[in-house]
């Protein structure tokens, strides 16, 4: 390409960007889904669907009544992780499981306060509502912490001597707290990311198709490949602009570090566009209706984010053609980075894999994109 | 009108050979074909699903034709892309952005057209005096009448001055003090030399055209300049005849 066409080459892409900034401006639709769903989603995500579990509804059935028991009551009650919803005899715990009152229920036998004055062992028992595994988990664990805290203070100094000589400590790294905006942050931002790019363009170039555009478009010097950069680049922009609201809110507000190199979470985020605005580029050349494009665009770009990306469930424990699928979803390797890059401080040399594997999706996407996206309109 | 013929300029500046082009069931075109000199509005003339729109598209190079072939000033308009720098259309549909205003709309097609700023805004201010436009270069293409869009929709095709201009249908839906105002704007770019394409329904426009090709399920009926076809056809004992007239008869005699 001579110097004089590639200029003509860059000042119709600036056109098309241009005149796509327009749009953008004056829709509010657009600049919302762009800057306010980050931030309502980060909300939602880092406080409303958190999976650090406080307050936990407990019911207490104490057929000991006892000082003892009373005590052990207010150990769970006084921790902040449980709340006493409920004082049922034991027969009334069964129904209160039921209508979902309380997760936990602690049934303190007879003669509980006399087996410790005598220094027997005293036996508490625990049930659990397990039909959400995490819950239960996490219920077990903090019942557990107490109970041994609660063991301590009744043992007094004796109970250094009942230690087991080996003692085995967890010791959590990057996220010890185990705070679900910690791992939350950066597959969110993939999921945000890929719901805008993919939406955004494939809504942008349907658009031009429904309302008759495209012809007049086809039909000026304008290049296939200048109408698509050009149409890309601002959302592109409008992309990085939203990664950086969604790092900076999460070091504001949910205190995620930033232990790597921003220009390198841009770069993720850069290439991971490309990849999501191919994508979008794609469904609107196919369907070439804002409707569908819609609709193809959200199931698309938001299910793999959600389900296959790793965002919320461990790619580790899905089954192998799940594991095998996943491959296949930059957000996979978008989230991943920017774990990465946020909470150990990695870089190129460990993360150029999810790096490469996102270029190649891009190329791949923007190259079958760009050969579908025919000048014709019949 | 004055009667101009394709052959007496040279070389035509649009040739449409034998165009053949099926949708599904229904054969838009079946053989269409036509030329067009330099300086002269052709008519493309004819009821809705004649197979106009689908003609206008094929000479832009916008369809893939099943046979037949286009050539714009020599040149496949589905292959060359060079064809672009010297071709304007105005689609039938409304093809502008409505959230941009009649300034940007302009500015936009100048950009694309990679037009000099001070050539883009001496074209601009003429097209604008021309089309009575300038009062309202802020104003919205969605707030405009259906006139001014049509207008507006026709100066951003003309803006590069193009050698070749295809219009579907610029004045369906468009005042009768427009439609004049359009068509005396467009014999005066043809009057410079530009070859003109147009496609309409409305068989009382055909007599502002050099030439009229009245066009039916894909085929072309009859062509000439229009006061001749009108001749011929009183002649042949229909006295003080209308296109429409004219059109019905043909449409008859074909079936």
């Amino acid at each position: 390409m001579t110097g004089s066409r590639l200029l003509r080459s860059l000042l119709r892409i600036g056109a098309m960007a241009g005149k796509e900034a327009i749009h953008v401006r004056r829709d509010p639709r657009t600049l919302g889904l762009a800057l306010v769903m980050p931030v309502v989603m980060l909300f939602l995500f880092g406080y409303g669907v958190s999976s650090d579990l406080d307050h936990i509804p407990l019911v207490f059935a104490d057929q000991d009544q006892s000082e003892a028991s009373r005590a052990l009551a207010r150990a769970f009650d006084g921790s902040g992780e449980f709340t006493v919803v409920g004082r049922p005899a034991p027969e009334g715990v069964e129904a209160l499981f039921r209508g979902g009152v309380a997760v936990a229920a602690l049934v303190v036998p007879r003669g509980y306060q006399r087996d410790l004055l005598l220094g027997k062992r005293a036996e508490v028992q625990l049930m659990l509502d397990g039909a959400d595994p995490v819950v239960g988990n996490q219920v077990l664990a903090k019942a557990d912490a107490i109970a041994r805290v609660e063991s301590q203070r009744l043992a007094g100094a004796a109970f250094a001597r009942l230690q087991p000589p080996l003692q085995v400590k967890v010791w959590t790294r990057y996220n010890p707290e185990g705070r679900s905006a910690l791992y939350m942050v950066p597959g969110l931002s993939a999921f945000l990311l890929a719901i805008t790019a993919v939406m955004l363009t494939a809504l942008a170039i349907a658009g031009e198709w429904e309302r008759g555009s495209m012809e007049q478009l086809f039909a000026s010097p304008v290049g296939r490949l200048e109408i698509v950069l050009g149409k890309l680049l601002p959302y592109l922009v409008l992309g990085l602009l939203e990664l950086l609201l969604v790092v900076a809110f999460g070091a504001l507000v949910f205190d995620v570090p930033i232990r790597g190199s921003l220009p390198l979470i841009m770069l993720f985020g850069l290439v991971f566009m490309a990849g999501m605005l191919g994508q979008g580029l794609f469904i609107s050349v196919v369907a070439k209706n804002q409707l569908v494009a819609t609709q193809a665009g959200a199931l698309s770009a938001m299910l793999p984010a959600i389900i296959l990306s790793g965002m919320i469930f461990p790619i580790e424990n899905m089954p192998l053609p799940l594991r095998t699928i996943s491959r296949l979803i930059p957000s996979r390797y978008l989230v991943h980075g920017l774990r990465g890059i946020l909470l150990k401080g990695n870089g190129l040399d460990v993360l150029w894999p999810d790096l490469l594997a996102m270029a190649l999706f891009a190329v791949a996407i923007l190259g079958l994109a760009t050969a579908r996206f025919k000048r014709r309109v019949a | 009108m004055q009667e101009r013929s394709s052959s007496a300029a040279g070389q035509p500046a649009i040739v449409a050979r034998d165009l053949r082009r099926r949708f599904g069931a229904v054969q838009a075109l079946d053989g269409l074909g036509f030329t067009v000199a330099r300086g002269e509005l052709y008519g493309l003339v004819g009821p809705d699903g004649a197979g106009k729109t689908t003609a206008i598209r094929a000479l832009a190079g916008l369809i893939d034709l099943d046979g037949g072939e286009a050539r714009i000033l020599g040149l496949d308009p589905a292959r060359d892309g060079a064809v672009r720098e010297r071709l304007g259309l105005m689609p039938q549909q409304y093809s502008l952005y409505r959230d941009l205003t009649v300034g940007e709309n302009l500015r936009f097609f100048g950009r694309l057209a990679t037009l000099p700023a001070a050539r883009y805004r001496e074209r601009a201010a003429r097209l604008l005096a021309l089309t009575r436009l300038a009062p309202f270069v802020d104003r919205r293409a969605d707030q405009l009448s259906g006139g001014m869009y049509k207008k507006l929709a026709l100066s951003c095709a003309l803006l590069t001055e193009p050698e070749v201009l295809l219009l579907d249908e610029p004045t369906n839906g468009v005042d009768p003090v427009s439609r004049r105002e359009l068509w005396a704007l467009l014999h005066e770019f043809v009057d410079g030399g530009m070859a003109v394409v147009i496609s309409t329904p409305y068989m009382d426009e055909a007599e502002r055209c050099h030439r009229v090709g009245l066009v039916h399920h894909g085929r072309l009926l009859l062509e000439g300049p229009p006061g001749r076809l009108l001749a011929d056809f009183e002649r042949a004992g229909h006295a003080r005849p209308t296109f429409e007239e004219l059109f019905i008869d043909s449409i008859g005699r074909a079936a």
